[in-house]
């Protein structure tokens, strides 16, 4: 029996777009389908995205993806309760050697989901899948509301939270361990307002990664602000574990505690609040990924649990994107033979191992258990200020070499050196 | 012979997403998404309820720029089995005389017709006249207010919602009933249905199509002028705990205020 499209991709983020205009291009029949009407009109907004990927679908991304700020500065900052210690790097090289662009998700993915539209695919929004559809262990397409749609290949794009493919036994289901969970907020603020407090000039942005060391508890949260043209993108990100087993305090409560800490008040101030939203962030690193493929299937992005994040980077868009045309090409060579069972598309893992998409997450592997690390979160913060505060200071005193006062500030705070150092080589290794 | 049922639906700006420019006083649509004006979509239900019972086959009519095409399929995605776009330039800045002439003359030009079934009023202009305006053009029955209807042998049985009471009344075909903004729960587009929707494909009729000359239309046929449009000053609102035996003194106190009257006006 012929199947009435060739490939159905569940998904309207970045990476099922991606898969859809690649496969489109290539003349393949392909329905995309997302829960949004439009699609992607529900995603988180705000990211910086690092869209190399996307040149090779669309040669001028840059101009078809509304992108809102080249980002040239970047900020790595410890919060302490009293404090803010930053290293701040912005640099001229960022022009011509681009590292990422802010972007709204969902002005973004309209854009990508508009661009597979105009490539031939067809894309319909406002209807979730349920499920994929089987004959004889293989997968045929996808159920919807009691009807079956076929397809020759499904690719899987549903997210961080893939109900389809934990429900169909395609994945297990996402741990505590896996994800984290994310706040993000937008602020509006004139864009002559942003470009003055963050030392910015026409699309020139900021990108700052933050560490909230001064959570009650225990509690271990990472924080980030990014600039748009005209709005903050400004969020949390705290694994549901700690949420749990610290303290009694909610995701919110930690979105709170960061825009009111002092160094960050005063950079959304008069901010008009636009959007409030909370998004799984895929954490679990190599040992979270599901089989990637199987007869009449492929997994992509969030899904298949492809993401990059150290504690201060979340990098998820770029991987989805990769992930998403390995997807389609793996499908478009495939279907030169017909072929479509999972030896035909054990070709999609072979691509993302030798991408950097499976490299990386076989290089940062364990890289979670820093990242949640009373180490990264208390230790490193405590210390530093304790030492900045001390150098800083002028108290009458005679004045000590700065690896004495570094030295008696890691004393102070209670820590023996040698385990230290053990853990902060241990640290910097998976990182 | 299949019952005949029209639906009326304007596309219209997400609510959520609209807001006026404080500067300017216009209302800022540019960022909105476009979505069916809430209770065309009850009206769209009423008429899919009524399919699901007796039969009908139902068409769904909508005036307006290219991209309302997509409201139109998601209309199809839940059980309409026909979509017109009347759209042309020429249509440009009706007001609700001439969108309510458009109609009509679509709906004559569709022909045979039992039901036709539109929103009371829409979330952007929200007048309430299109409705009774095609009725009027067409000089059918109407029936307004309507929370529910179903079909009775060969007339149509309404409830409406008045402020004082609820009414039930039964008209014959043809007639128009607008429909209350959450009268119903919608159902949902169903993916095979919104498929075959984009396979099978809208049709898009022009003011030529209409027979329609172009002073009738758009902005030559409408006799409206607006004047301004003003944004109406935010009342100053003032809270107070009092405990019950404070009631009395406090409403001698709004008295007072002459926030509150008496029936007599005194
Ligand atoms: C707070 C936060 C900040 C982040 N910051 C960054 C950043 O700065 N840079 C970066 O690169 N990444 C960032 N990420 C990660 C990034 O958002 C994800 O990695 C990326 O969106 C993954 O893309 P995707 O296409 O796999 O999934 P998604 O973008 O989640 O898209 C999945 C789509 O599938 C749809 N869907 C789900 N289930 C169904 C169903 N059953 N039927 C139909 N449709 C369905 C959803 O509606 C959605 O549109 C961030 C994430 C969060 C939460
Ligand atoms: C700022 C502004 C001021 C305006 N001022 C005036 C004015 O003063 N006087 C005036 O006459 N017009 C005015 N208009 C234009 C006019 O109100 C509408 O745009 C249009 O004529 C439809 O009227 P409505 O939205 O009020 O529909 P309503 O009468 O509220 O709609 C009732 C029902 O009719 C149906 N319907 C309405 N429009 C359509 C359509 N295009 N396609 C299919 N079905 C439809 C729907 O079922 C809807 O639920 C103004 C518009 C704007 C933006």
């Amino acid at each position: 029996m012929m199947s009435e499209f060739d490939v159905i991709v569940v998904g309207g983020g970045p990476a099922g777009t991606s898969a859809a205009i690649r496969l489109a291009q290539n003349k393949v029949n392909v329905l995309l389908v997302d829960r949004a009407d439009p699609p992607g009109s529900k995603n988180v907004s705000g990211g910086v995205l690092w869209g190399n990927d996307l040149g090779k679908i669309i040669p001028d991304w840059e101009k078809i993806i509304p992108v809102e700020r080249l980002i040239t500065r970047k900020g790595t900052t410890f919060l302490t309760k009293d404090s803010a210690i930053s290293l701040d790097f912005s640099s001229r090289k960022f022009l011509t050697n681009r590292t990422g662009y802010s972007v709204l998700r969902v002005k973004m993915d309209l854009a990508l989901a508009k661009k597979a539209k105009e490539e031939g695919a067809m894309v319909i929004g406002g209807v979730t899948v349920d499920s994929v559809a089987r004959k004889d262990g293989k997968i045929i397409g996808i159920e919807q509301d009691g009807d079956t749609i076929t397809s020759d290949t499904v690719i899987l794009a549903e997210g961080a939270n893939p109900r389809v493919a934990i429900d169909s036994g395609l994945r297990k289901p996402i741990g505590d361990r896996d994800v984290a969970i994310g706040v993000k907020q937008i602020y509006k603020i004139p864009e002559d307002k942003i470009n003055e407090r963050f030392n910015l000039s026409g699309n020139e942005g900021f990108a700052g990664e933050y560490v909230l060391g001064y959570l009650p508890d225990g509690v271990e949260a990472g924080g980030f602000l990014y600039t748009n043209k005209n709005t903050l993108s400004v969020g949390v990100v705290v694994s549901p574990s700690h949420l749990r087993n610290y303290g009694q305090m909610h995701s919110y409560d930690i979105m709170e505690e960061f825009v009111q800490h002092p160094s960050i008040a005063r950079l959304v101030e008069g901010g008009r609040l636009e959007e409030y939203s909370a998004h799984l962030v895929v954490e679990g690193g190599l040992s979270s990924v599901p089989k990637l493929y199987g007869d009449g299937y492929m997994i992509a992005g969030d899904a298949a649990g492809f993401s990059f994040s150290n504690g201060l980077v979340i990098q998820g868009m770029n991987y989805a994107i990769a992930s998403g045309i390995a997807a389609a090409d793996t499908f478009i060579e495939a279907k030169e033979k017909g072929n479509y069972t999972a030896k035909a598309l054990s070709d999609y893992q072979k691509k993302l191992e030798e991408s950097y998409v499976l490299k990386d997450l076989r290089t940062f592997k364990g890289i979670e258990n820093s990242t949640w690390s009373s180490m990264a979160h208390r230790t490193i913060p405590d210390i530093l200020e304790r030492f900045l505060f001390r150098l800083n200071l002028e108290d009458g005193l005679p004045k000590k070499h700065i690896l004495e006062l570094l030295l008696r500030s890691v004393s102070e705070s209670g820590h023996n050196k040698t385990s230290l150092a053990l853990e902060a080589y241990r640290m910097m290794r998976r990182m | 012979m299949t019952l005949k049922i029209i639906v009326m639906m304007k596309q219209v700006p997400d609510a959520e997403e609209i807001f006026i420019d404080p500067v300017t006083y216009t209302l800022n649509r540019t960022a909105a998404r476009g979505v069916i004006n809430i209770p065309d979509e009850n009206a769209l239900e009423i008429a899919l309820q009524i399919k699901d019972k007796v039969g009908a086959e139902v068409t769904v009519i909508s005036m307006g720029p290219p991209q309302a095409e997509e409201a139109i399929i998601e209309c199809m995605g839940r059980g309409a089995d026909r979509g017109i776009l009347i759209t042309d330039r020429a249509f440009a800045a009706a007001d609700t005389y001439a969108t309510s002439l458009t109609l009509a003359a679509t709906i004559d030009k569709i022909g045979k017709y039992d039901i036709i079934l539109a929103g009371e009023s829409t979330t952007d202009s929200g007048t309430g006249h299109v409705g009774p305006g095609v009725a009027e053009f067409l000089d059918i029955d109407q029936v307004t207010y309507a929370e529910s209807a179903e079909v009775v042998d060969d007339k149509i049985r309404v409830k409406r919602i008045l402020e004082d009471a609820d009414e039930v009344v039964e008209v014959p075909f043809p007639v128009l009933v607008t429909v209350l903004t959450g009268a119903n729960i919608p159902r949902r587009a169903t993916l095979r249905r919104k498929i075959d929707a984009i396979k099978k494909g809208i049709e898009r009729w022009d003011h030529e199509t209409l027979g329609l000359p172009p002073d009738w239309i758009g902005i030559r046929g409408s006799p409206t002028i607006v004047g301004a449009v003003k944004v109406p000053e935010e009342k100053k609102r003032a809270s107070k705990k009092i405990s019950l035996e404070q009631i009395p003194e406090m409403i001698d106190e709004l008295f007072e205020k002459g926030i509150i009257k008496r029936e007599d006006g005194a």
